[in-house]
C-alpha cells in the first residue's frame, strides 16, 4: 500500500519534471547559444562545442550594428515613462467605472468593448501619421505616447478588482467628509496594492516586448535611437544572423534577466491582482 | 435581445433627454442664456461666475481660430480629398526644390477627421454649456446658492470627480485609438493603394468598389476572395485551439502543480515562469530558429533517424521535417509553441482561481466517493468556467488578433506552395491581421487592408455579442457591491 | 478640450519657433546605407564635407538596408532620407511612388559644382548599370556596385570539368557525400532557369508584368521542359534547395561543396571551402538534347535622392560622390564589392579578385531582371514548389502550376 502511494508521488513528480523540461529546452539552448565561441549558429550539435564568454563583452562595445547599452537605456526611459502614464490612466480609468455613478458610464465601457476589437496593427499607419504632425516620430516621447496614450481602455481588470473592494469603508469616509479625491488615494489606492502592481509590471514591459510600433515610428534609421526589441530584431535579419546570432542570444538573455527578477520579485501580487480582476473583470 | 432591446431604447430616450433640456433652456431662459449661445460667458457672467466666463469664452475663441487656421484648410477638401496635383522644380539659386501648394489626400482625411471630432465635442460642450446657463438661472431665481469659482473647482475632486478622472485617458483614447479606427473605416471607401499615394498622387472616395472587389473575383487579384476565405478559415481554427488548448492545459498545469503529491512545488511554478520573463520576441525568434530546416531539432532528428523514417513513410517530402514551412506541419507547430508560450501564463491565473475553489464542495465530493475525474468534470471545471468565461471571450478575440506569435514565427521563413495563396500576397498561415500587415507593408495596399480590418472587426464583434449573450448569463456586476 | 487645445496651440508655437530658429542652420542631409557599409559611407562623408570647405553640412548617417530600402521610403516618402542606396529592382515602384528624383532636373548643378554632366556619369559607368538606373527614358540613380549570383565551389571535391555542368556538379558532390545550394523560392534565382531557356519578363507602365512561361520561349523551349529540368536539379540527392536569405548560414554549416550565392559571402566561403575555393558562371542546364547556359539575374546597387529633400541639390552632389570612381575604389577595399565605374573596375586588385571573376563570368550570359510588384510572392512560391516537389511529373499538372504562375505575376495592380 505504501510502495503504490510512493510510486504515484514518484511518477507524479517526474511527469511533473519531463514537463519541466521540455519547457525550459529551449530557454537552455539560449543559454548555451550566448556562450558559444562562434557568432553564427550552431547547427550541427545542441551544446556548443567551445565555450566561451566573449560575445558578452562584445555587447557591450557599441559597433554599427549593435549598440546594446544605449537601447536598454532607450527602452528603459520609455518603459519608465509608459509604466507611469499607463497605471495613472487605468487607474483612473478602472476607478471611475467601478465607483462613479453617472449616467454615460454603460455607454462608455460599451464603446471601450467595441475599440478593445480593432485590431491595433491596422491603426498604426494613422497613429504614425498623427505623430508625425505634432513631430513626434524618430522620438522616445511619441514612442511613449503610443504605448500609454490609449492604455484607459485596458482598464477592465484592473475594474474588476476595485469591484471587490469593499464599498463599506467608501461610505463611511463619505460620511466623515472625505471627497471622492481622498477616497481614491487614501482608501482604495493603498488597498489595492496586487492590482497596482500587476498593471505596473504589465504596462512596463510593453516597450521591451514591442518590436512592430517601434520599428515604425523609429524609422529614422539611427541604431542608437532603437529600442531593445527593434535592435535585437535587426541582428537576425539576413544579412547579419551570420555574425551576430550569438550576441542577440547574449541581449536576449540580459533584457530576460531584469524582467524574471521583477516577475519573481511581485509573483504574488501579479497571480493575486490578475485573478481578483479575471474573477469579476 | 430584450437586453439589447431595451439598451436601444434606453439609448434614444438619453438623446431625446439630451436635446430636450437645450430646447427648454432656450426657450425659457432669460436674455442671457440665450446670449450665451453666442458668447459662451455669457450666462455665467449674469451671474457673477467672472472666472468660469472668461474660460468658456476663451475656449470658444479657441474653437473658432482652430476652425479659421486649421479646419478651412482641409475640411472643405473633404469631399474630393484634393484636387491639385505635387508639382516641383529646382531653383539652383537656393540648391532646392520648390513644390507647389498641392493637396495631400491623406492630410486632408486625418485633419478633416480631427476637425469633425473636435467640432462634435465643441457641440456637446455649447449645448450643455447653454444648458447649465438656464440651470443657474434657475438656481438664482429660486434663490440657492450659486458656486464661487473654487465651489465649483472642488465639485471637480468631489460629485463630479469621474470627469477628471476620464478627461485625460479619453483625450489619448481619441486620438491614438478613435481618429485612426474612423480613418481606417474612412480608407475603405477610397481608392489609397500604391497607384494613388500621397503627396505624389491624390486619392479619392470610390464608395463600395473594395467591398465588391474582395466578394467577387477578379477585383484586386483573381484569386484574393480565395485566399481570403482561406486566411479567415485558419484564423478561427487557430483564435479556437490557441484560447482552448492554453486554457486548459494551464488548468492541468496548475492542477498537477498544486496536487498534494508534488515537491516543491514553488520550485516547478518558478522554472516555468521562466518562459514568460524571456520577452515574446526573443523566445519566438529562437524557437523558429530551432525549428528552422537547417536547425539543431533537424540536424538531430536527422541522427537519430526520425527525418529518414517520415521520409520511408511518405510523411515528407524533403531532406529535412518542415517543422516551420510546410502547411500542415506549420499550423501544428504554431498551436504547439503557443501552448509553450501560454500555458505557464494560464497557469498563474489558474492557479490564482482554484485557490479559491469553495473547499466544501470538494470535501463533500470526496465523502461522496468521487474520484478525481469526476471532481475535475463536475465541480473544478464548471466553477473556472463559470469565473473565467468572460476572459475566455476576450482571450479568443485577442488571438484573432494575435499579430505577434504568427508573424515573428513565419515572416520571411514560410513560403507558400500554394500558387493561388502566392498570387493575393497570402500564406496559409496567415492570419487576416499578417495579412493585412504584409499588405499595408509591402504592397501599400491600404484600401484593401482597410476593408480586411473592418471585417476582422465584424467577425469579432459578431462572435463577442452572440458568446456574452448565450454563453454568459446574466450581469455579474454589483455581485460584490 | 482645453487641454486638447491648448497642447496643440502651445506644439504649434514650438514648431513654429523651431522653424525659424533652424532657417541659417547648416544643410542637412540624411543618408541611408547598408549596415555593412556604415564605416566606409561615416569616412566618404568626411571626404564630401573636406571636398566643399565652405559650406557646413550636417549629415546624418542611417542604416537601411539596399534590399529593404523600397519598403521604407514608401511608407513615408515625406520623412525617409534625402540620399539613399537601394537595389536596381526597386526603381520602378520608387520612380512610380515619386520616391527618386530624375537626375536631370538638376544637372545644371551637378555640372556646376562638381564639374560632371549626367553623360560623364553615364559614360564612366558600365553600360548595363546605366541600364539599370534608367527608367521610362530618364536617369534616376548613380550606380556603385554589381550585384548578382554566381557559383561557388570547392575544388577539393568538384573538378572545373565537373563544375561544367548540373549533372556533373549534383554527382561529384553526392560522391563526396556533400550538397550543393540554391535558393529556389526566389524570383531572383530561380528566374535563371527560365532565362538560360530564352524566356525573359518586361514591365509596363502601369506597374505590371509581362511573363510567358506557360508558352513557348523564343528558344523553342517550352516551360514545360524548363520545370522539368529544374525538378532534375532539386530531386537529385545531392541538392540542397535553401530558403532565400539562409544561404549564409548554410555555407557555414559546412555541408555544402558547391552554392550559388554571390560576393557578399566571398569571405564565408573562403573561411569555409579554404582559400583555394573557385567562382565562376552557374553551370550549364540540359533542356531536351541541348545544353544551355543558366542565366542569373544581373542586378546593380544604386544611391538614389529624394525629391522631397529639403536640401535636393546638395544631396545629389552627395550623391554623386560617394559613388565616383575614388568612392568605389575604397567601397571595394573596404568589402570586395564589384564597382560599376569602368575605371575602378580595371585596377589590378578588382581584376585579381576570385569572387569579381565570378560575378563578371556569371554577369557575362546574365540576364537584366525587369519586373513589377507582383512578381515576387508567385515566382517565390513556384520556386518552393519545386524545391518541395508538390507539383509532380505529369506534364498536364505542370503546365496547370505554370499557367497559376503567369496569371498571378500578369495580374493588375492595385
Amino acid at each position: 500500500m505504501k510502495d503504490k502511494k510512493l510510486g504515484s508521488i514518484i511518477s507524479h513528480n517526474v511527469l511533473i519534471a519531463v514537463l519541466c523540461f521540455i519547457w525550459l529546452i529551449p530557454i537552455v539552448w539560449l543559454v548555451c547559444m550566448s556562450f558559444s565561441a562562434r557568432p553564427n549558429m550552431n547547427t550541427s550539435t545542441f551544446f556548443p562545442q567551445e565555450w566561451s564568454t566573449q560575445y558578452y563583452k562584445q555587447l557591450f562595445q557599441p559597433d554599427t550594428v549593435n549598440q546594446f547599452p544605449a537601447w536598454f537605456m532607450n527602452t528603459f526611459k520609455i518603459a519608465i515613462a509608459t509604466c507611469i502614464i499607463s497605471t495613472c490612466f487605468t487607474l483612473m480609468v478602472a476607478y471611475a467605472t467601478s465607483f462613479g455613478k453617472f449616467k454615460a458610464r454603460k455607454p462608455l465601457m460599451n464603446v471601450a468593448v467595441m475599440l478593445n476589437l480593432f485590431p491595433g496593427v491596422l491603426t498604426m499607419i494613422a497613429v504614425y501619421f498623427t505623430l508625425r504632425t505634432f513631430g513626434l516620430t524618430n522620438s522616445h516621447i511619441g514612442l511613449t505616447l503610443v504605448y500609454s496614450a490609449s492604455s484607459g481602455l485596458g482598464y477592465l481588470i484592473c475594474k474588476g478588482f476595485f469591484d471587490t473592494v469593499p464599498r463599506a469603508l467608501c461610505e463611511a469616509a463619505r460620511l466623515d467628509g472625505c471627497n471622492e479625491a481622498r477616497i481614491f488615494a487614501q482608501i482604495v489606492i493603498p488597498t489595492s496594492r496586487p492590482i497596482i502592481v500587476y498593471t505596473i509590471i504589465s504596462s512596463f514591459l510593453t516597450p521591451w516586448m514591442d518590436f512592430v510600433f517601434a520599428k515604425m515610428i523609429l524609422n529614422a534609421g539611427i541604431s542608437s535611437q532603437y529600442t531593445v526589441a527593434v535592435g535585437l530584431y535587426r541582428m537576425l535579419d539576413k544579412s547579419l544572423i551570420n555574425s551576430y546570432f550569438t550576441i542577440f542570444c547574449c541581449g536576449g538573455i540580459l533584457v530576460s534577466i531584469p524582467i524574471a527578477v521583477l516577475f519573481f520579485i511581485m509573483q504574488k501580487f501579479y497571480v493575486e491582482g490578475i485573478t481578483a480582476g479575471a474573477v469579476k473583470g | 435581445m430584450t437586453k439589447v432591446g431595451s439598451a436601444v431604447g434606453g439609448f434614444f430616450r438619453a438623446i431625446g433627454n439630451f436635446f430636450g433640456e437645450f430646447f427648454t433652456a432656450i426657450a425659457k431662459g432669460d436674455w442671457a442664456v440665450k446670449l450665451s449661445l453666442i458668447i459662451w460667458g455669457a450666462g455665467y457672467a449674469k451671474r457673477r461666475q467672472y472666472v468660469k466666463a472668461i474660460l468658456m469664452t476663451l475656449l470658444e475663441v479657441g474653437v473658432i481660430l482652430f476652425s479659421v487656421y486649421f479646419a478651412s484648410q482641409y475640411v472643405p477638401k473633404f469631399g474630393t480629398l484634393g484636387t491639385v496635383q505635387f508639382a516641383q522644380e529646382f531653383n539652383i539659386e537656393t540648391m532646392q526644390m520648390e513644390n507647389n501648394d498641392y493637396d495631400h489626400s491623406f492630410l486632408i482625411l486625418l485633419f478633416s477627421l480631427f476637425s469633425f471630432v473636435v467640432w462634435a465635442v465643441a457641440a456637446v460642450v455649447w449645448i450643455r454649456n447653454v444648458v447649465h446657463a438656464y440651470q443657474l438661472q434657475l438656481d438664482a431665481e429660486a434663490g440657492r446658492h450659486i458656486n464661487t469659482f473654487k465651489e465649483d473647482c472642488m465639485e471637480y475632486l468631489g460629485d463630479k470627480f469621474h470627469i477628471t478622472l476620464l478627461t485625460p485617458p479619453i483625450i489619448g483614447i481619441v486620438i491614438f485609438t478613435v481618429i485612426p479606427i474612423l480613418l481606417l473605416i474612412f480608407v475603405a471607401f477610397t481608392n489609397y493603394d500604391q497607384q494613388h499615394m500621397p503627396p505624389n498622387s491624390l486619392f479619392t472616395w470610390v464608395g463600395f468598389e473594395n467591398f465588391k472587389s474582395l466578394f467577387s473575383n477578379g477585383g484586386m487579384t483573381v484569386t484574393f476572395g480565395y485566399a481570403f476565405v482561406r486566411v479567415l478559415g485558419w484564423t478561427l481554427v487557430w483564435a479556437f485551439f490557441a484560447t482552448f488548448t492554453t486554457y486548459f492545459g494551464g488548468i492541468l498545469m496548475s492542477l498537477l502543480l498544486n496536487s498534494k503529491k508534488t515537491r516543491a512545488p514553488r520550485l516547478w511554478r518558478t522554472l516555468l515562469v521562466i518562459t514568460i520573463a524571456v520577452p515574446q520576441f526573443v523566445s519566438l525568434l529562437l524557437v523558429r530558429n530551432f525549428f528552422s530546416n537547417g536547425g539543431i531539432v533537424n540536424t538531430i532528428c536527422a541522427n537519430i533517424g526520425l527525418t529518414g523514417w517520415l521520409r520511408s513513410i511518405g510523411l515528407i517530402s524533403t531532406s529535412y521535417i518542415p517543422f516551420l514551412t510546410a502547411p500542415g506541419w506549420a499550423h501544428v507547430m504554431i498551436i504547439l509553441i503557443n501552448i509553450w508560450i501560454g500555458v505557464p501564463y494560464q497557469m498563474l491565473i489558474a492557479t490564482g482561481i482554484l485557490m479559491n475553489l469553495p473547499t466544501d464542495q470538494l470535501e463533500s465530493a470526496r465523502v461522496d466517493g468521487a474520484n478525481k475525474v469526476q471532481t475535475f468534470r463536475y465541480i473544478t471545471m464548471p466553477y473556472m468556467l463559470q469565473v473565467t468565461a468572460p476572459t475566455l471571450v476576450t482571450d479568443f478575440v485577442k488571438n484573432i488578433n494575435n499579430f505577434n506569435v504568427i508573424f515573428l514565427l513565419t515572416d520571411g521563413v514560410y513560403t507558400t506552395t500554394n500558387q493561388l495563396m502566392a498570387n493575393s500576397q497570402a500564406k496559409e498561415v496567415d492570419l487576416l491581421v499578417t495579412w493585412l500587415f504584409n499588405l499595408t507593408q509591402n504592397y501599400y495596399n491600404y484600401k484593401m487592408a482597410a476593408v480586411i480590418g473592418i471585417v476582422v472587426f465584424l467577425v469579432c464583434a459578431i462572435f463577442t455579442l452572440v458568446a456574452f449573450n448565450f454563453l454568459i448569463k446574466g450581469d455579474k456586476e454589483g455581485v460584490y457591491q | 478640450m482645453k487641454k486638447l487645445l491648448s497642447l496643440l496651440l502651445a506644439l504649434a508655437m514650438v514648431l513654429s519657433l523651431g522653424a525659424v530658429a533652424f532657417a541659417d542652420d547648416p544643410i542637412a542631409i540624411t543618408v541611408w546605407g547598408a549596415e555593412e557599409d556604415q564605416t566606409y559611407l561615416a569616412e566618404r562623408i568626411e571626404a564630401f564635407k573636406a571636398a566643399y570647405p565652405d559650406q557646413t553640412f550636417d549629415i546624418t548617417l542611417g542604416v537601411e538596408s539596399e534590399s529593404t530600402a523600397k519598403d521604407t521610403i514608401l511608407t513615408d516618402v515625406e520623412a525617409a532620407a534625402d540620399v539613399y542606396a537601394f537595389a536596381s529592382d526597386q526603381l520602378p515602384d520608387l520612380v512610380n511612388a515619386g520616391a527618386i528624383l530624375d537626375l536631370s532636373t538638376v544637372e545644371a548643378a551637378l555640372q556646376a559644382l562638381a564639374g560632371k554632366t549626367l553623360d560623364d556619369i553615364k559614360a564612366a559607368n558600365v553600360e548595363g548599370a546605366v541600364t539599370a538606373a534608367t527608367y521610362n527614358g530618364a536617369f534616376y540613380a548613380f550606380p556603385f556596385a554589381s550585384d548578382g549570383f554566381f557559383m561557388f565551389y570547392d575544388p577539393d571535391y568538384i573538378s572545373a570539368e565537373q563544375a561544367q555542368t548540373w549533372e556533373g556538379l549534383l554527382d561529384a558532390a553526392a560522391a563526396a557525400g556533400k550538397k550543393v545550394g540554391m535558393t529556389l523560392a526566389s524570383g531572383w534565382y530561380n528566374t535563371a532557369f527560365f532565362n538560360a531557356a530564352g524566356f525573359s519578363t518586361s514591365l509596363n507602365a502601369d506597374g505590371t508584368t509581362n511573363m510567358d512561361w506557360n508558352g513557348t520561349s523564343p528558344d523553342g523551349f517550352t516551360g514545360v521542359q524548363v520545370v522539368q529540368a529544374m525538378q532534375a536539379i532539386a530531386g537529385h540527392d545531392a541538392f540542397m534547395a535553401i530558403a532565400d536569405g539562409d544561404i549564409s548560414n548554410q555555407i557555414a554549416g559546412g555541408d555544402l561543396a558547391a552554392v550559388i550565392s554571390g560576393t557578399w559571402d566571398t569571405k564565408l566561403v573562403s573561411d569555409t571551402f579554404g582559400e583555394d575555393y573557385m567562382a565562376g558562371a552557374l553551370p550549364l542546364l540540359t533542356l531536351g538534347d541541348k545544353q544551355v547556359p543558366t542565366r542569373g539575374t544581373v542586378s546593380f546597387k544604386m544611391i538614389g535622392v529624394n525629391p522631397h529633400s529639403a536640401q535636393t541639390g546638395w544631396a545629389v552632389l552627395l550623391a554623386e560622390f560617394l559613388t565616383n570612381e575614388e568612392s568605389q575604389v575604397a567601397r571595394f577595399e573596404a568589402r570586395e564589392i564589384p564597382p560599376t565605374n569602368i575605371a575602378a573596375s580595371g585596377s589590378e586588385a578588382v581584376q585579381a579578385n576570385k569572387g569579381v571573376v565570378g560575378l563578371t563570368e556569371a554577369a557575362a550570359v546574365g540576364v537584366v531582371q525587369s519586373v513589377g510588384g507582383k512578381y515576387w510572392d508567385p515566382t517565390a512560391s513556384f520556386g518552393e514548389q519545386i524545391a518541395q516537389g508538390t507539383i509532380g511529373t505529369d506534364e498536364a499538372a505542370i503546365q496547370t502550376a505554370l499557367d497559376q504562375l503567369v496569371e498571378g505575376v500578369t495580374a493588375p495592380v492595385g
